[in-house]
């Protein structure tokens, strides 16, 4: 196997290990976010609007690790100047 | 379809050159965004000028909740950054055209504009004891990370959105892509209102001054 090849194992290989870890926490943890909301949302519901507001705040946030992790996979698939191309 | 064609399709191209600078499709597809603001606020403005304050004051009850001060000389920006972006994001669900937010350098471009004026609110209200906020180095790594962060959300989210979409349609044409247009929309709305709440946001934090306020009589 000459060294293209191996890069492009790698790298396939790579992608999908970070995109599997990279997409499960912060999944956990936005649910982790939500059931803390809605506890406070049960408890208080007069205060609901803000926490709802400052919920999907944070959930944006969150998600936006995510977000990272999948561009960086992308760029890993479509636009990898060392491996062989995919398609 | 073919995969190439597929992948084609998402990057952005070059259409023409004026004066010798490449001009791409999303650029053309902002300045047509630009034409259909423009004349749906003219048509509104004629026909219904409640909507307008509706959506001023939309804006406004967002922008108010997260600043604690009077928004009224930061609402014409942020209101102008919500605008451009949702209609922006929603744009690439209407089958020619193309999100301006699909190409990075739009967001890019919005995250700098938010940069620049964070810094420009600073100084006009705290003078230019603002920038010894800056000299924290940990300070400026955070300016510098908060903006890669509002691009690389804003552009992660459409692109992401416009990528399954676009596999979807190679995989089932006819009904599946429809759900995932209607949640692109969702999400781009959504990611309009989260870059103007961040904005807001990061705005608030500089222009603050840190004084402490005397102990009032009760």
């Amino acid at each position: 196997m000459d060294s293209a090849t191996i890069v492009t194992l790698v790298t396939i290989v790579v992608s999908a290990f970070t995109i599997l870890f990279g997409t499960m926490v912060p999944a956990l943890v936005e649910g982790k976010a939500v059931l803390k909301a809605l506890d406070g949302m049960i408890r208080q519901p007069e205060v609901a609007d803000q926490l709802r507001a400052t919920l999907l705040i944070a959930m944006a946030l969150l998600e936006s690790t995510a977000i990272y992790v999948l561009l960086i996979c992308l760029v890993l698939i479509f636009a990898n100047p060392l491996a062989l191309s995919l398609f | 379809m073919d995969e190439v064609e597929l992948m084609e399709g998402l990057f952005p191209e070059v259409l023409f050159e004026v004066l010798g600078v490449p001009v791409r499709d999303t650029v053309v597809s902002t300045w047509f965004m630009i034409l259909v603001i423009a004349w749906v606020v003219y048509v509104l403005g004629r026909r219904k000028p409640e909507a307008l304050e509706m959506l001023v004051g939309f804006v406004k009850d967002i922008v108010s909740g997260v600043m604690g001060r009077p928004v009224e000389p930061y609402l014409s920006l942020l209101g102008s950054l919500t605008i451009f972006i949702a209609v922006a994001n929603a744009f690439g669900a209407v089958p020619v055209f193309i999100s301006p937010t699909r190409d990075i350098n739009t967001p890019a471009a919005l995250a700098l504009v938010v940069f620049f004026s964070v810094h420009y609110f600073g100084i006009r209200e705290r003078g230019l004891g603002y920038l010894k906020s800056l000299a924290n180095p940990l300070e400026t790594i955070s300016q510098l990370s908060r903006t890669l962060s509002l691009t690389l959300r804003l552009f992660g989210n459409v692109i992401s959105t416009e990528l399954i979409t676009a596999v979807v349609v190679s995989l089932v044409p006819l009904i599946a892509p429809l759900l995932f247009i209607a949640f692109s929309m969702f999400t781009g709305v959504l990611q309009a209102y989260i870059f103007t709440v961040l904005a807001a946001v990061y705005i608030d934090a500089a222009v603050a001054s840190h004084e402490i306020s005397p102990p009032s009589a009760a």
